[in-house]
């Protein structure tokens, strides 16, 4: 039964001077579930798209089913029944659910038109089968993450895939809905079908996999069964080296508020209200998380917070001053910093230079001896001192941004926002995709910096990060406050997910 | 001794751009002349002869270059911040409008007069920018579109405005609308004799290079060029982009109407409806090609002077047509728009995983 | 005044003149559902109403007269992609140039061929005629606003209701639409994003050439010299305002075609002409103005 469906053979993808896969191997039997693990960078996602079609292989083969295949694109691989539910959604949000899942795959009628019953009552059929239930008629847009998902497995079984691979699809998920796509998972391997599994959580690759194969750096450095390993053992293969964090915190003076958001309410950009009368203080040397389910209203909170949206009610006191309708500028001259979330459309701008881009908010909030003036001494010793104090990695400060790795680029906001001795910092996902050192170092620069008295306001898809630095956890959902939560070391994630689904008592968030 | 003089890559390649669309532009030109019946080099001498060859023609070359230089920069302001102002045409009738009826009618001394006059239609132009900035502010209506629209609309309109002030009715001959000729303390001085190469040229000069100090060396000029670039980093580094875009916008069109100013004060001395004959649109071209550049900008402007000076000693004395030049001019445009970096970079690439494939098999 | 507004002339007028607007917009509705900014549509009219002219010229003969105007917008459309879809250009000042020097180069080449400035004017150059339809006869109104119009406008009948049916209803009008939202996407289901980009920018090229044909062929059998004089902008802001639906775009064009109608139709009262004739291009602001405010009221809700 154990047959092998799938093998790729000495992969090989270079780009430019970047070697992403170097010799490659990898053999899948059919209905099991293939984990393939390994930090940011690795080639995980190489290796999928080699697989799926969409990057052709330098070097290499691939063979299904014991048949060499080349795929020119990813309809060939597709033909092939393999299928691919990426991590960035590929769906069309102005379309319906309907008219995404046939993009590509249309069903025709009279010689040329869509025939969009049919292919209906083909998806619904397809979807009972594996027990999905999707509205076919909404418009992507106004479907949750979870939702969309869904559709994109129910897409690629459409498509008629065997194999089904799945690109870091936790990421989007509470424990409770990764626990949902699990059961999916396995229901789909006893139909037969073959899922492959991309991820860097360890916890999940044990829980799930009948094989793992591990990637560092490009190269393949472990094939082995969950039985046969632990998590440290995996860890040491991704990484080469011990990587369990281990943040620092002592204990600290946690004293009076120092920003006070008090039945606040935002507007999402559609115009629904996405904030729903949140109250809550952050204290002084207070790291405060916000923990939620992507799109539970924790960005248009942050953004009301810094003044990118208008609160459409409720008040913003900081030190007891009303900021509530401030712009950005009078917060920054008010010394509050705000590491963005999105960091290469909102962080910086690739086209500018480094001092450009250190400069930026400094100009408002510390300004030049000469306020109109552009003062280049200054603004290069500024960000000298960035570059130096959070390792950067650059060899002139008048190189462009853009050029720089995505950790490197991280490290120069995240030290552009706390050298300027910012009072309050908002914090957005500091950590999204970039690799394991910079994490390590980012998490620790946040500790230090609330040790020295500054407030954090934490938000962070990621529910590990949110409970390894905070010292209190607000969880978000669907707008409002679901739970306000000490972060003591018996809190566990299970307890948090249950609130992520609004799972609970509301009353908790009033205090 | 050996000099060492290393260009870097990116300078190489736009140095390179610039030399082969000079090269194809050339060729097209030769092409398009010979299709008229017309000799190349003759026509070539007769652009030479035009444009520099005597002092009268210099003059000419200076008289053009003038509005090229101030609508370049008008461009320039309002692109450098990604704001499409194609009005600039529009910005400078109303302008020169403005400036001719203040130059005919208010009786000043010349010390004052010319500054009133320039700047009289430098309100009017940033007036008329007005209606499409707050447009797109409040209503996010295309900056593109709604500038294009009003161009039309300013030719129609300042026409009317010249029968409406000078009690014409409509069946007078196009030739004789025009506003009162404009008094002498009004007009600028010429530079060189019977041309109409004026003091505009200085004037030019002025504000290409204050618009360069302004993005050079000041913060406003800072956050003028990250509007540009990143409108979403600049909002969140703390720049008032509302107040930034109103006032990008009305110092373009303050810039425009300033050129239908020295337009008026310096060659024309009064105002003919359509007088401006595509010079907001050379302004436009400028700013591309000179790549946002202001200082680029004089340098185009010259080039497109001697162009514009050139064509017309063309057309007298080879018969061939000086709209040649106008299609050249966007040709160039055409082709120094090509992202030649672009295009290298994905060569490279393939080139490079070539290159590995080989060596890894021959490993 | 108020009769004159709504007379079955001017509503005649309207509908002749909407005819090479709603042309290209239909076209530049491709053009915006796959996202390609295509501001170099008025040179697309210019040129090809050059060409319809020259071709009906050449053979004496109207159909003619489409083909090259059709063929000289698909040509445009091919310098326009190659240079936004291969260079790598700014597609905004791509179509700035390519608009400046349509204006040269069909002004030069009309001196070239007829050797004439200004304008062009040939008894060989021959037109589209009306076409009688009895049924329509029958209706009483709008029969006679509907009746005995030029064949072009017809055509752009059927063109609009063809586009709305191939956007909506083809897997080529799926592929359009998918283009312009995701590309990625696009991608990843296996579907070449270049070849329908391209493919948009052809229906464009047709559909632009189609409409540069109406303006000398629609009856007036002259060409002058920036003929276009602002359709193609007109056409292209309709389709924003349609956001890309042929059929409300068409309804923009309605519009637009009406306030220029209603200037040849006032032309004859006391307001200056001068102001009269601005009529179309404040409407298009207006019409922008209002859209936008409908939708911004919808958002805050």
């Amino acid at each position: 039964m154990e047959d092998i469906i799938l093998e790729a053979k000495h992969i090989c993808k270079y780009f430019g001077s970047l070697t992403a896969n170097d010799d490659v191997s990898l053999s899948v039997r059919r209905g099991t579930v293939h984990s393939v693990i390994g930090e940011n960078g690795a080639g995980k996602s190489t290796l999928m798209n080699i697989i799926s079609g969409i990057y052709k292989p330098d070097r290499g083969e691939i063979y299904v089913k014991g048949k060499h295949a080349v795929f020119r694109n990813p309809n060939d691989a597709t033909k092939c029944g393999i299928g691919m539910v990426h991590q960035e959604f590929m769906l069309f949000p102005e379309l319906t659910v309907l008219e995404n899942l046939m993009m590509g795959y249309e069903t025709k009628k009279y010689g040329g038109f869509l025939d969009k019953k049919q292919a209906a009552k083909d998806i619904l059929e397809i979807a009972e089968k594996y027990g999905f239930s999707i509205p076919l008629d909404k418009r992507v847009s106004e479907l949750p993450v979870s939702l969309l998902q869904q559709v994109e497995i129910v897409k690629v079984l459409y498509k008629g895939a065997q194999i089904i691979i799945l690109d870091e699809p936790t990421s989007v998920l509470t424990p409770q809905g990764i626990e949902g796509l699990f059961q999916a998972i396995r229901y789909l391997t006893r139909q037969g079908k073959t899922v492959i599994l991309i991820t860097h959580k360890l916890k999940e690759v044990m829980e799930i996999s009948d094989y793992i194969t591990v990637l560092k750096n490009g190269v393949v450095t472990g094939n082995l069964r969950p039985d046969e390993t632990d998590e440290h053992g995996l860890a040491n293969l991704m990484v080469g080296r011990q990587v369990l964090f281990n943040t620092k915190k002592q204990e600290k003076q946690i004293a009076e508020p120092v920003l006070t958001v008090d039945d606040l309410t935002a507007l999402g950009s559609d115009g629904t209200e996405k904030v729903k009368h949140v109250s809550f203080s952050v204290r002084k040397g207070e790291i405060l998380g916000i923990a939620g389910v992507a799109g539970s209203g924790q960005s248009e909170l942050i953004e009301a917070i810094f003044g990118l949206r208008s609160p459409a009610g409720g008040t913003i006191l900081y030190k007891g001053e009303d900021i509530t309708m401030a712009a950005p500028r009078r917060k920054r001259e008010k010394k509050i910093g705000y590491v963005p979330q999105d960091r290469i459309s909102t962080g910086c701008n690739v086209n500018g230079t480094l001092i450009e881009n250190c400069i930026m908010g400094y100009h408002v909030a510390h300004k030049f001896r000469i306020p109109w003036l552009l003062g280049k001494e200054e603004a290069a010793a500024f960000t000298g001192s960035v570059v130096e104090n959070y390792q950067v990695k650059v060899q002139d400060i008048h190189n462009k941004i853009g050029d720089l790795s995505g950790g490197n680029i991280q490290k120069t906001i995240v030290g552009r926002e706390f050298a300027q001795n910012n009072d309050l910092l908002i914090i957005e996902d500091p950590t999204r995709g970039i690799d394991v050192g910079a994490i390590e170092f980012i998490w620790q620069k946040i500790i230090d910096i609330a040790q020295q008295g500054v407030s954090v306001l934490l938000v962070s898809h990621e529910l590990g990060e949110v409970m390894e630095l905070s010292d209190r956890i607000l969880v978000m959902y669907n707008g409002g406050i679901a739970a306000d939560l000490e972060n003591t070391p018996d809190l566990d994630e299970k307890t948090i997910g249950l609130y992520m689904l609004g799972g609970s008592n509301s009353q908790m968030c009033k205090k | 001794m050996k000099i060492k003089f290393k260009l870097s890559q990116t300078t190489l390649l736009e140095i390179m751009k610039y030399f082969i669309a000079v090269i194809l532009v050339m060729v097209i030109g030769a092409v398009i002349i010979l299709s008229q019946g017309n000799s190349p080099l003759e026509a070539l001498r007769a652009m030479i002869v035009g444009s520099v060859g005597s002092p009268s023609a210099i003059g000419t070359t200076i008289r053009w270059a003038t509005p090229s230089i101030i609508t370049g920069i008008a461009a320039v302001v309002a692109f450098k911040s990604g704001i499409w102002n194609c009005g600039i045409e529009g910005q400078m009738y109303f302008g020169a409008f403005a400036a001719a009826i203040a130059g005919a009618a208010l009786p000043l001394p010349r010390f004052l007069h010319i500054p009133v006059c320039l700047l009289i239609g430098g309100l009017a132009g940033m007036a008329f920018a007005f209606i499409p900035a707050i447009l797109k502010l409040k209503l996010n209506v295309n900056e593109l579109i709604c500038t294009l629209m009003l161009n039309y609309a300013a030719n129609l309109f300042t026409e009317y405005l010249v029968f409406k002030y000078m009690g014409f009715d409509a069946s007078e001959l196009a030739d004789a609308i025009a506003t009162p000729d404009m008094l002498p303390t009004a007009r600028l001085s010429v530079i060189i004799p019977k041309t109409s190469a004026t003091t505009a040229f200085f004037i030019a000069i002025a504000i290409a290079v204050v618009i360069f100090l302004l993005y050079r060396y000041t913060v406003k000029g800072y956050e003028l060029k990250q509007v540009g670039e990143n409108l979403r980093f600049s909002k969140y580094g703390g720049i008032n982009y509302k107040r930034t875009f109103i006032m990008i916008f009305l110092l373009s069109g303050f810039i425009s109407g300033v050129c239908g100013g020295t337009e008026m004060t310096g060659a024309f001395g009064k105002f003919r409806p359509a007088f401006a004959l595509n010079l907001g649109w050379d302004g436009v071209m400028i700013a591309s090609i000179a790549k946002n550049n202001p200082l680029a900008v004089i340098l185009i402007s010259i080039i497109w002077g001697m162009l514009k000076a050139g064509s017309f000693q063309m057309e007298r004395t080879t018969s061939t047509n000086r709209l040649v030049v106008m299609v050249l001019q966007s040709v160039f445009v055409l082709l120094v728009a090509i992202d030649y970096e672009a295009l290298l970079r994905q060569f490279k690439e393939k080139r490079q995983i070539r290159k590995l494939r080989i060596q890894k098999e021959e490993v | 005044m108020l009769q004159l507004l709504f007379s079955i002339s001017t509503l005649s007028a309207m509908i002749r003149l909407s005819a090479p607007i709603a042309l290209a917009a239909v076209g530049s509705a491709y053009g915006h559902k796959a996202r390609i900014f295509n501001i170099g549509l008025e040179s697309y009219v210019l040129t090809s109403a050059f060409f319809a002219t020259w071709g009906s010229y050449l053979f004496e003969n109207a159909l003619m007269g489409l083909v090259f105007g059709i063929v000289s917008g698909i040509v445009m459309s091919a310098v326009f992609g190659t240079f936004v879809l291969h260079f790598k250009s700014d597609p905004i000042v791509i179509g700035i140039a390519m608009n400046l020097s349509a204006w040269g180069f069909t002004t030069l080449l009309m001196s070239n061929i007829f050797h004439t400035r200004g304008s062009v004017m040939d008894p060989r150059i021959k037109s589209f005629g009306t076409v009688h339809i009895p049924f329509l006869d029958r209706i009483p109104f709008l029969g006679s606003i509907l009746n005995n119009q030029n064949t072009l406008v017809y055509l752009s009948f059927l063109v609009v209701i063809i586009a709305q049916i191939v956007m909506y209803k083809t897997p080529f009008g799926l592929r359009i639409r998918g283009v312009g939202s995701n590309e990625e996407a696009m991608q990843s289901a296996g579907v070449s994003v270049l070849k329908y980009k391209w493919a948009s920018l052809i229906v464009t090229g047709v559909l632009a050439g189609a409409a540069g044909t109406c303006l000398p062929l629609c009856g007036i059998s002259m060409f002058t010299e920036n003929m276009s004089a602002g359709k193609g902008f007109l056409a292209v802001s309709a389709a924003r305002i349609g956001k890309g639906d042929p059929l409300k775009s068409f309804f923009a064009c309605l519009i637009f075609a009406f306030a220029d109608a209603l200037s040849v139709g006032l032309q004859g009262f006391s307001i200056p002409s001068q102001l009269v004739l601005t009529a179309p291009y404040i409407i298009t602001v207006l019409v922008m103005c209002l859209t936008n405010l409908g939708e911004l009221r919808k958002e805050s809700v």
